[in-house]
């Protein structure tokens, strides 16, 4: 516990703060509209580092204060799901000393996060570390699976790390797994490759949140994101910078908005439904019989030429 | 019901009318009785559509529906957390809770309101400031200045409701032929065009022929660029009008129509083939990488965007090609609702500043 002290020492809060941040969430709990699956794109951290005159280091540190916080105050207003990008597939062309600096990091955090009184303890969360796994040392992943397996029996919350993780690899494993598994590929559906994906079986994603103020995805959850009435935040401060208020704030956009329009967007959503079979009669319709069939011969040609 | 019925017809319209309200208010005040949500909810639910009264709505419904409904609410609380079970402490916390979210939200409303005001007041200035008036010269000035423009641009269009202005499948053929004009002046080869129902893939020859008039509105009937109609799920391509759809090898523009069909179910029926393939022995599980993956949807659906405009208020990707989107930038104006000029030049400006380091 000294260990952990000494390196949370920047994370200590004054009292009153502590307790403004659980009122806050407790009233955004209370408005059951809270997102139940938040994804966070933890963008700016070497920015942040160099803005301020650290070392890299100490910029990834205080990227991972700052999570903590906000899974904090996420999961006391009670959202069930939280996806956290630490480590890209991409991020390995970074120098060694750089990439050897984080696994490092990522270790030590991770098994922090998983100590007795830290965040999955306190609110029951089990930690999973999702990603293409096999491309880290043997040594890392051991203590990895060792410190998540820790957590494996609790229930309330899940906290995904993705470690390292790419979201075109996580589709590409969602078919490949489907593929080993012999399912028949009549049976094949959306449903069966989205139960595939790393997150198979958590709540969809209903909020995504990105830092810095860049406006890409950058190969997150790709799958997820595309899904009609998931909400994209970008907000426009280097993760470190991005606190419990801002988190906060978007909490209430996001109950405000659900809150608002699920009171009325019945009506108009009769209407468009409408709308769309008036117009849809002679458009899309038309080739649904024959779409499934002449894909498959598309497909099987293509496939054909290519070998 | 027989007698103030008799009544009614005895005695003046005046007191017919008097009598109607009182009937009026004996409802009202069983509906309290009740707890049923008090009529202005349902006055407010049933009100016009009217875009500029939506904020302070939200207030005002967020405000009621929270009074209304919270002793229902509360009893799924209790219920769902046992710990609040029978303890007043609980329940006195829950109102608490309670009062701080209407306050919240009222103060929430109210500054959603002026930004909304100021999101607006913002857009028209803009559109004032950049308005094309069919001209390709003028979006060429302003391309010039840029120093790297998209090489393929997508664009996600939606379909308004039939009573607005530039609503239902008309409006959404002139906005996607608005968008090719201004593409071709700004000199980028590939649009791709998205909207979720696929209505401009069910009428692309509506579409043709509304990309043909908006051209030479530009470029003068006699100088129309040529372009091409691309529809990857059918896997056709059309060239400029019906009547002259002769195979050029160059066209200035090339449009491709995509729909939801050609997202997340294209993904399912590559792996329902790569599936059928393995069982045949065909393909094997370390052939599939992401490079093959890729290629086949590139084949399939098209390349990757390099920006992605989006013309509505909050950005909501509604289904778009999941493995096209690794990089592509999004631009999109809050609040903004109409396929104007000025959000695509201002994209173009956005993408043109935007600095590109993957994993670095």
């Amino acid at each position: 516990m000294v260990g952990s002290e000494t390196a949370t020492e920047s994370s200590v809060e004054w009292w009153p703060m502590i307790g403004l941040k659980n009122l806050l969430s407790h009233t955004l709990k209370s408005s059951n509209c809270v997102p139940q699956h938040i994804g966070f794109i933890m963008d700016g951290n070497r920015r942040y580092a160099r803005k301020t005159g650290q070392a890299v280091r100490a910029g990834h540190e205080a990227g991972f204060v700052s999570m903590s916080k906000i899974l904090e105050l996420c999961y006391e207003s009670g959202v069930n799901t939280a996806t956290v990008f630490a480590f890209s597939i991409e991020n390995f062309k970074r120098s060694e000393h750089e990439v050897k600096a984080l696994m490092e990091l990522a270790k030590e955090r991770i098994r922090q996060l998983t100590e007795h009184g830290e965040l999955a303890h306190k609110y029951d969360i089990r930690i999973r570390v999702i990603g293409e796994i096999s491309l880290l040392d043997e040594d890392l992943l051991e203590e990895l699976l060792k410190t998540t397996e820790m957590t494996k029996n609790n229930k309330r919350a899940v906290l995904n790390i993705c470690f390292p993780y790419t979201g075109r690899e996580e589709i590409l494993h969602s078919i490949k797994n489907i593929i080993s598994e012999g399912i028949d590929s009549k049976s094949i559906d959306e449903s069966v490759v989205e139960s595939h994906l790393y997150t198979g079986g958590l709540p969809p994603l209903d909020l995504l949140i990105r830092t810095s103020g860049v406006s890409r995805l950058s190969d997150f959850m790709l799958w997820q994101s595309c899904r009609k009435s998931t909400v994209i935040e970008m907000v426009d401060c280097l993760w470190p910078e991005f606190g419990p208020a801002r988190i906060a704030w978007i909490l209430l956009k996001f109950a405000f908005k659900k809150s608002f329009s699920s009171n009325t967007t019945s009506l108009e959503d009769e209407d468009e439904d409408e709308e769309q079979l008036d117009e849809a009669k002679d458009g899309s319709n038309r080739f649904e019989s024959s779409k499934s069939f002449e894909n498959d011969f598309k497909y099987a040609n293509k496939m054909e030429k290519f070998q | 019901m027989s007698e103030p019925r008799d009544e009614a017809r005895a005695t003046t319209g005046k007191s017919a009318e008097n009598l109607q309200k009182t009937r009026l208010l004996r409802s009202e005040s069983t509906k309290f009785q009740d707890h049923v949500a008090p009529p202005i909810v349902g006055a407010l639910k049933r009100g016009s559509a009217n875009t500029k009264m939506r904020t302070v709505k939200a207030i005002a419904e967020s405000i009621l529906i929270n009074k209304c409904s919270d002793e229902k609410r509360m009893k799924d609380e209790v219920d769902k957390h046992g710990q609040w079970k029978h303890s007043t402490m609980g329940i006195i916390e829950f109102f608490v809770y309670k009062i701080l979210l209407v306050g919240l939200y009222i103060a929430y409303g109210i500054f959603r309101y002026f930004q909304y005001q100021y999101n607006l007041m913002k857009l028209r200035i803009l559109n004032v400031f950049y308005s094309p008036s069919n001209t390709p010269q003028l979006i060429r000035q302003d391309v010039r200045k840029l120093n790297k423009i998209p090489k393929v641009l997508a664009s996600i269009l939606e379909v308004k409701p039939v009573g607005d202005v530039g609503g239902g499948s008309k409006g959404l053929l002139n906005d996607g032929s608005k968008l090719v004009c201004w593409t071709v002046s700004a000199g980028i080869k590939q649009l791709i065009l998205y909207d979720y129902e696929g209505i401009l893939q069910g009428n692309v020859e509506l579409f043709r022929e509304g990309i043909y008039a908006k051209l030479s509105k530009y470029y003068g009937p006699y100088n129309v660029p040529t372009f091409a109609v691309k529809v990857p799920h059918e896997n056709k391509v059309y060239y400029n009008l019906k009547g002259n759809s002769q195979k050029k090898s160059k066209v200035s523009i090339e449009v491709s129509l995509l729909s939801s069909r050609d997202g997340r179910e294209t993904i399912v029926d590559l792996t329902k083939t790569m599936a059928h393939l393995y069982k045949q022995g065909d393909l094997s599980l370390d052939e599939i990488t992401v490079d093959l993956v890729d290629q086949e949807l590139v084949q399939l659906v098209g390349h990757e965007p390099d920006l992605l405009l989006y013309f509505g208020p909050a950005l909501d990707l509604q289904g778009y090609p999941p493995w096209h989107l690794r990089l592509t930038e999004f631009f999109w104006e809050a609040d903004n609702n109409q396929v104007t000029y000025s959000v695509f030049i201002r994209g173009l400006r956005v993408y043109a500043g935007a600095q590109m380091n993957v994993g670095k």
